[in-house]
């Protein structure tokens, strides 16, 4: 139990340099082995790009030309439970001119769950105040962008809804959402 | 002691003791200096209910809710225990931001523990991160959204934003993959670093000392007379045994503290995570309450200011403080700067917070006793109902905040005033953020517009 100096042995330089590069080397080596995959494990599946699954919004007919609309997407395929989306509200706007406008349901400022007043024809985020009107331009309030949209088409009589892009001032679509 | 000789003569346990519990600590060492002890006793508190509630959680989307609502309905001492690891965990951010208050004007992060200090702020880090990951677990509204809210502000930082908060959610959305992350996070990751980082830290409070108060002739310590100075210090000390019945006694009283709180408030389970919900008002944990409420104050292309900078840069700097701040000089009185910065920034972070915790009702459901109002009013107060205006202006404590309160707003503006204003609010006021009302019906602007001026 003494830490005495006799117990200490100081190796010649070239000795000790050779031995720590060996160690790092070792290190080195172990670090790879387990971090590549394992980086790779935790990382991949988060990042991997998915074509998005398209979702099924409803029947054309139930949406009434020049109203907005809560509805729940519901995804054409139950996949496996990794890759299982959770359930997601949208805005439909059906216009007067027969074609659709499906907002995400989440404010672009920090994420909070918009809602539709249709006395004000207006949305509403209840955190900071934002304000959209019903094109999802931003009215009032902290939001950078007017609300995000998903794509859509129409299929025998079907509407879906595909992936979330992002608008500018002017509507311009200017990105994917999840690129 | 049988025992105790037998292990001293195999490993010398005696010595190893004496050199703990005997030594000196510096003189004036008080009750300021338990708070250290404290967050210490606080975070084991964690560490084992966080085990306990293990045994019967399950970290999935279908179950998570439900073991919950098990553990606090129908679990001996469940309640009790959930709400234990609830408010030690509010505990432990007051007083781990209380010890790194006491470090920070006693200056004891200067030379020689800089190092302490690095290790102290990564740790205020890592229970920060706690907070976050662990009010996913249960599942339920304020879980879901508070989640999705911090994802969204993780997308804002420059560049790398999109990337980290896909990593943090595993996936586009906040879903199942999210919760199984939080949980892996929560309950081996960060614990796994806590405990490293605390076994860092309190290896070098032992080694180095206890950092002596500053006081007398130890408000000023220059690098070559530290060692020196803080021997006399010592010499005029009592032993560290003397000073943990300090550190017991706040442990002690702490226990009892979050004990009753446990009993009395328990922990919240709202209802069961919607992701399609339209009438939910996310709210943080008061903890990140001067965060949220700094979103007020830079709205548009400004938010990544609140969201990224000046967290960021704010963590980057304690971090760095004692590379920063090299002056000899300890006693607060000498370092008006640092005092000057530091009370300022824990003025607003408390300011931030009080306004998070006094936020008004959430927006868009006011519902003011109608019954008094005349015909006239009432058919005003629904046009102001029904048109959202409560979503950003209050009416006697209810609403929004983003707009001023209308509580009195009569006997400030006349109706003309008023109509004007609301119809067209660039005309009045050119750059107003209120949105106008050019299609709402004169009839509707007017009974509105009286409505607001009866209120006196």
């Amino acid at each position: 139990m003494s830490n005495g100096t006799s117990e200490v042995m100081p190796l010649p330089p070239s000795r000790r340099r050779f031995i720590t590069v060996a160690l790092g080397a070792i290190s080195g080596a172990i670090a790879a082995i387990l971090g590549v995959p394992l980086a790779g494990f935790f990382a991949l599946p988060a990042v991997r790009r998915r074509d998005f699954d398209w979702a099924e919004v409803g029947l054309v007919e139930q949406f009434k030309s020049g109203e907005i609309s809560l509805a729940i997407l519901k995804p054409l395929k139950r996949p496996v439970w990794p890759e299982e989306a959770p359930k997601m509200a949208v805005f439909v706007s059906r216009k007067a001119d027969g074609s659709f406008e499906i907002f995400h349901s989440h404010c672009t400022h920090v994420g909070c769950p918009i809602n539709w007043n249709p006395g004000a024809q207006r949305f509403f985020s209840p955190c900071h105040g934002g304000v959209f009107d019903q094109d999802g331009r931003v009215l009032a309030g902290p939001p950078p962008r007017p609300l995000d949209r998903h794509e859509w088409k129409v299929e025998r009589g079907v509407l879906y809804a595909g992936p979330i892009y992002l608008v500018n001032d002017r509507l311009e679509r200017v990105g994917h959402y999840h690129a | 002691m049988k025992l105790g000789d037998w292990l001293d003569e195999r490993l010398s346990t005696r010595q190893l003791a004496r050199a703990f519990f005997d030594r000196r600590i510096p003189k004036a060492v008080g009750w300021l200096h338990t708070l250290g002890s404290a967050t210490l006793f606080l975070l084991l508190v964690q560490i084992l209910t966080g085990i306990f509630l293990s045994f019967y959680y399950v970290p999935s989307a279908e179950q998570a809710y439900g073991s919950v609502e098990y553990i606090t309905k129908e679990v001996p001492f469940g309640s009790y225990v959930r709400g234990l690891h609830r408010w030690s965990a509010s505990l432990v951010i007051i007083f781990a931001v209380l010890h790194l208050l006491r470090v920070f004007f006693t200056g004891a992060y200067k030379y020689p523990r800089e190092a302490s200090w690095v290790v102290g702020v990564l740790l205020l880090g890592v229970i920060f991160a706690f907070g976050f990951t662990g009010y996913l677990l249960p599942w339920d509204q304020k879980a879901y959204w508070a989640t999705v809210v911090g994802t969204h502000i993780a997308e804002t930082a420059p560049g790398i934003g999109d990337l980290v908060a896909r990593l943090l959610k595993g996936g586009p959305d906040v879903g199942v993959k999210t919760l199984g992350r939080f949980y892996a996070f929560h309950a081996l990751f960060l614990p796994t670093i806590l405990i490293l980082l605390v076994a860092l830290h309190l290896f070098m409070v032992i080694r180095q000392g206890i950092a002596p108060p500053p006081v007398g002739r130890l408000a000023v310590i220059r690098k070559d007379e530290y060692r020196e100075r803080y021997e006399e210090s010592k010499a005029e000390g009592h032993t560290f045994l003397e000073h943990m019945v300090r550190d017991g006694m706040v442990a002690l009283a702490l226990l009892v503290l979050a004990s009753w709180l446990a009993l009395r408030y328990g922990a919240p389970l709202e209802e069961i995570a919607d992701p399609t919900t339209t009438t939910y008002v996310p709210r943080p944990e008061w903890y990140f309450y001067f965060l949220f409420e700094l979103l007020w104050l830079f709205p548009g292309q400004w938010t990544v200011v609140a969201t990224f900078w000046i967290p960021t840069l704010g963590f980057l700097f304690l971090l760095l403080l004692p590379f920063l701040d090299r002056g000899p000089e300890r006693s607060p009185r000498l370092r008006p700067v640092a005092l000057a910065i530091g009370s300022g920034v824990v003025a607003g972070v408390l300011f931030l917070t009080y306004q998070g915790a006094t936020a008004p009702a959430p927006p868009g459901r006011a519902s003011v006793e109608t019954a008094r109002l005349s015909p006239e009013l009432r058919k005003g107060r629904e046009v102001y109902e029904a048109q959202g205006c409560a979503a950003c202006h209050m009416i006697a404590g209810e609403g929004g905040a983003a707009g001023p309160d209308l509580s009195k707003i009569g006997s400030v503006r006349d109706l003309d005033w008023l109509k004007r204003f609301i119809k067209d609010p660039q005309a009045v006021k050119p750059g107003s953020p209120m949105p106008d009302s050019k299609e709402l019906p004169e009839e509707s602007l007017s009974a509105m517009a009286q409505y607001l001026v009866s209120l006196k």
